[in-house]
């Protein structure tokens, strides 16, 4: 239940979610201008810059990865999952912070998610895009990934649907179309705001062309708010189901490490918890260099703070149960793997990631903590290695230790893994850097929504 | 006008009497069936004491959910909530009875057993009578504590209004969440799991903070509603709460029944022969039906129905779901717990029918002597101004909309 | 069409032209405002609905998918497992529920909505491009049974809004 803890009551806190001095005007006018007048600060063409060489580098992994084929990873037998599917795992963790943002705080009425929720959903997005290429990549001949679809074929033969690998193409390819219908859903009002607001022709016809038309109607806001409503919804639990789904790759199948039924409460937390630290080392420094500080206010870090305390502490509890139940288990492979997880060669691993995911979040209990920026940033930074190093934990020890010990391995990603992640690292900044510069970073219409003067006094 | 003590209406007592005069029938009626059926009194005692314990522990998870969230739901059902923890203690006494039996219900106390089965004979480190007992007495010393502070804090608030009270109870409740649920997960290891003592599941804890606080809430709610009904909560308790706790219900439902399907699918797909054991005898036969009745009566029903706003918002019909919950809360316990005890197959006794309500009548008895002892409302929270004025609109519009209609 | 400063005019000018008794109405206003809905008499919607049979479509579908392809047209035996593996075909039920109750939700909403529309009257007001900043607007369409030019424009100017301008079909 401790997942609970990130609704905070408004009389916990007399920290506002918006500047009070905001108007209609200038809510509107600031976050426009962003997009539309200000002039693009250099430090955003170094920044696109850089990432954009990235990700020229994961387009020359990807090409040199096609010609020659998988060998060209780290991956073996008995490894057969390396990093590839760690980032697959690790990228989709990432993006679950977005949806958990705009849908699940929708639902529970919390405001302050509002000048956040806009820049999450992009962030969901943009991670699930680069986490759909690894497991499509990982086919080693990704031109037949169609395969995957039930499709009426000459070969006469059906996906297997009792695999959990097929489950995830439904879930994954589920996600991605949800999270991008939500997030274009949200950005209709705001389309036809920038339309409004455009100075230049093509801009005018570019974000008309995506506003639909869009005028503010009365009847058209009431259906608009009751579709948004259900999406949310609908995007609430999907959201627990792909990263359950995801654990599913992992324990429905009987790999001592992988098998076990905490798997799915133990992933969605990890992936809320990895996630939000993204969120956290995305804002920080992103309120701070356009002026944000009125929108994404201190209760928000605060607030995101405590959801990175408690799905923290729940993968700290499946840490603790995992080894216990290794042991009562009476099992003795997987008191070997517990064992081997603690001792073994990749033991330096396995002490970094409980140092990064279980010692570092408990300074987050301290108050003075989650009020000083630089501080949070580094822990949020430290947690997303640590959340990168539990998923090596989980994939990598768990097979590089066969039954039989004639099978044993050793796993060392290559340069060219390496190129892969940083690249889509790259891609991802990429992604992002476009967005803040071409679509309005928080929800204008819904910050509207939260100004004193919305309400309607009777 | 409004009653601005919130003192309990007469009902209480009622129920206080009615419930006594059960609890003690049944739990003599329960204790006579150990003469005849020792196995089946064991069975019985043990399904029916983790029904009631259940609420009485889950209730501290909601109430310190409600500490850590705050908002209206929280307030109106906190009394109810306190209450129950402080029948915390009396469910300690009647956990005395499963240490002394506990030889005719876990097998791992028997050193034939264990001979039999290497795989446990390293297990007794951890299975065994005093290090049970040792645990046992931990976990619900840290049950009470937690309980007896929140208890007495809030006791203070009443008679000092002191601001400083609040923030000692939210900050007590983020730690006190994480002590519950790993007191929760040796509590389930223990008195559940280890009734067959070669199987494991490492989800089984999460499942039972999930299916307690389920009851606890269950319950909650249906008492509520009870007291809506009367004076004075009557002109406290609005629509809205009911929605808001209606949802939190299907929250839990849907977290119950994600744990549920978890592990089983889990476990089916992996097919090993120590852990698809535990689910063929309850998969099979009569215990297949129950099963399915579960699915049923316990998820789907009651999901459907919570998705409705209007439903939610009815304490009439947000009852009856409520009531379902915790009758199939009882069920699904039986599920889990029967197929362990000796006796192959599917059997029912008149015990399993009396001990839930012997211990329902007896608990209940002590939780309504709890109730009554304190204001239904807790009355210097700095929240209760706004959560009054929110009943006040609420019943105010009401009054319009029937004027309107009228 | 009237032009309002703020929305508690436009909700008290749009609850007053429905009592008058003129059913034709709209406000556009820059975020969604729920009492507005209620004031020109829109508060129902068949989109639950929509969504509704969009899911039990999707789950059913989704599901039978999987038993038609794996028990029907080619049982194939895999790990042991029966044809009909029901628990293992839940997740993709799952997920073609979402997927389709979401996909009914995004295109109901915008076939209900009429949207796309690139072109409608109301953009030729001179200031609405305002609509999606600061300012608010109350129109009563001539399609109104009720609708009379002078008594429109006249009832309208009651109604105390900032500028009224006459829009042009």
């Amino acid at each position: 239940m401790a997942d609970e803890h990130q609704s905070d009551a408004p009389h916990h806190t007399t920290v506002p979610v918006i500047d009070p001095g905001l108007t209609f005007a200038s809510v509107t006018d600031k976050i426009s201008s962003i997009v539309l007048k200000r002039k693009t600060p250099l430090a955003w063409f170094i920044g696109f810059a850089i990432s954009f060489i990235l990700f020229q580098l994961m387009m020359l992994a990807i090409t040199n990865l096609v010609f020659v084929g998988i060998g060209l990873w780290g991956v073996n037998v008995p490894v057969a999952w390396g990093i590839d599917i760690l980032n697959f795992v690790w990228w989709i963790g990432i993006g679950h912070a977005g949806t958990l943002i705009s849908a699940i705080l929708l639902l529970l009425r919390q405001q302050w998610r509002t000048s956040i929720n806009r820049f999450a959903e992009a962030m969901t997005l943009f991670a699930v895009a680069q986490a759909g290429m690894y497991p499509i990549f990982h086919l080693g001949r990704p031109w037949l990934a169609y395969w995957l679809f039930p499709y009426p074929n000459t070969m006469g033969v059906w996906p297997q649907f009792r695999s959990p690998l097929m489950w995830d193409v439904f879930a994954v390819s589920t996600y991605a179309t949800v999270s991008a219908m939500f997030w274009f859903v949200g950005l209709i009002p705001d389309f036809a705001t920038l339309r409004d607001r455009a100075q230049s022709k093509p801009f005018q016809i570019i974000y008309g062309w995506f506003a639909m038309g869009w005028r503010g109607s009365a009847r058209h806001w009431h259906r608009y708010e009751m579709a948004y409503l259900l999406l949310a919804g609908l995007a609430t639990p999907l959201v627990l189901s792909v990263h359950t789904i995801v654990s599913f790759d992992f324990a429905a199948g009987i790999i001592p490490g992988w098998h076990a039924t905490i798997f799915p409460p133990y992933f969605v937390a990890g992936a809320i918890y990895a996630g939000f630290a993204m969120v956290l080392f995305l804002t920080i420094p992103l309120r701070k260099f356009y002026g944000l500080e009125g929108f994404i206010t201190m209760r928000h870090v605060h607030n995101m703070a405590k959801v990175m305390l408690a799905t923290g502490l729940i993968v700290g509890y499946g840490y603790v149960v995992e080894a216990f139940f290794g042991w009562y288990s009476g099992n003795k492979y997987e008191r070997y793997m517990i064992w081997n997880r603690m001792h073994g060669p990749y033991a330096v691993y396995y002490w970094a990631l409980i140092l990064c995911n279980i010692i570092t979040p408990q300074f987050l209990w301290i108050k003075k903590v989650r009020s000083n920026l630089l501080l949070l940033w580094l822990i949020s930074i430290v947690v997303s290695i640590g959340m990168w190093l539990e998923r090596f934990v989980i994939v990598v020890t768990s097979l590089h230790r066969d039954f039989l010990p004639s099978s044993w391995g050793m796993y060392q990603p290559t340069q060219w893994d390496w190129a892969m992640f940083v690249g889509t690292l790259g891609f991802f900044f990429s992604l992002l850097f476009l967005f803040i510069r071409f679509l309005p970073m928080i929800s204008i219409f819904e910050m509207r929504t939260i100004l004193p003067e919305a309400e309607v006094e009777e | 006008m409004i009653d601005t003590a919130y003192t309990a209406p007469q009902e209480v007592a009622r129920l206080q009497r009615a419930a006594l005069i059960v609890g003690i029938v049944g739990l003599l009626a329960l204790g006579a069936g150990a003469f005849f059926e020792p196995l089946q009194f064991w069975r019985s005692y043990l399904v029916g004491y983790l029904l009631w314990a259940g609420i009485a522990i889950g209730a501290l998870a909601l109430l310190m959910l409600q500490h850590l969230t705050g908002g209206g739901w929280g307030l109106v059902i906190r009394r109810v909530l306190e209450a129950a923890t402080r029948t915390l203690p009396l469910m300690l006494v009647l956990f005395i009875p499963i240490l002394l039996g506990a030889h005719s219900i876990y097998s791992w106390t028997n050193a034939e057993v264990i001979a039999a089965h290497p795989a446990l004979q390293e297990k007794v480190r951890y299975l065994n009578l005093t290090f049970f007992s040792v645990r046992a007495v931990i976990v619900f010393a840290i049950w009470l504590l937690l309980a007896f502070f929140l208890n007495r804090w809030s006791r203070q608030q009443d008679l000092t209004g002191d601001r400083a009270l609040a923030k000692k109870m939210r900050v007590l409740s983020g730690p006190g969440m994480v002590l519950f649920v790993f007191t929760v997960t040796v509590a389930a290891i223990d008195w559940v799991m280890s009734l067959d003592p070669e199987w494991s599941s490492t989800i089984f804890g999460l499942l039972f903070v999930a299916a307690w606080s389920l009851s606890a809430l269950a319950f909650s709610i249906a008492l509520t509603a009870w007291l809506t009904k009367r004076e004075p909560m009557a002109h406290v308790v609005a629509a809205l709460h009911f929605h808001d706790l209606g949802k939190l219900l299907l929250a839990l439902v849907m977290l119950w029944a994600y744990f549920s399907y978890s592990q089983f699918l889990i476990i089916w797909s992996g097919n090993l022969p120590e852990e698809i054991r535990w689910y063929l005898p309850r998969t099979h036969g009569t215990w297949g039906v129950i099963a399915l009745v579960v699915v049923i009566l316990h998820f789907a029903l009651p999901f459907l129905f919570l998705l409705s706003r209007r439903f939610k918002r009815d304490p009439h019909k947000l009852v009856l779901v409520a009531v379902l919950i915790l009758i199939m809360r009882y069920v699904d316990l039986l599920w889990v717990v029967a197929p362990n005890f000796p006796g192959t197959g599917f059997h029912l006794s008149w015990m399993d029918l009396v001990a839930p309500i012997g211990f329902g009548g007896v608990w209940l008895a002590a939780f309504s002597r709890q109730l009554r002892s304190r204001p239904l409302m807790p009355l210097n929270d700095p929240q209760l101004p706004s959560v009054l004025e929110q009943a006040h609109e609420h019943h105010e519009s009401e009054d319009f909309i029937e004027e309107a209609s009228a | 069409m009237a032009e309002f400063d703020n929305p508690t005019d436009l909700v008290a000018a749009a609850r007053r032209t429905y009592q008058a008794g003129y059913r034709r109405i709209n406000g556009y206003s820059p975020y969604p405002i729920e009492e507005l809905s209620e004031a020109i008499g829109f508060t129902h919607t068949a989109l639950p609905i929509i969504v509704l049979i969009g899911g039990v479509l999707g789950g059913l579908g989704g599901f039978f998918m999987q038993y038609w392809m794996e028990v029907i047209n080619y049982p194939l035996n895999v790990g042991g497992k029966p044809y009909n593996s029901w628990p293992a075909f839940i997740p993709i039920t799952f997920e073609c529920t979402i997927l389709c109750a979401a996909l009914a939700a995004v295109f109901g909403m915008l076939a209900l909505n009429k949207l796309p529309q690139p072109y409608h009257p109301v953009f030729n007001a001179p200031n609405f491009a305002l609509a999606t900043r600061d300012s608010f607007f109350l129109v009563i369409e001539a399609s109104d049974r009720k609708f009379e030019h002078d008594a429109v424009m006249k009832f309208m100017s009651g109604l105390g809004p900032k500028d009224l301008v006459d829009v042009e079909v």
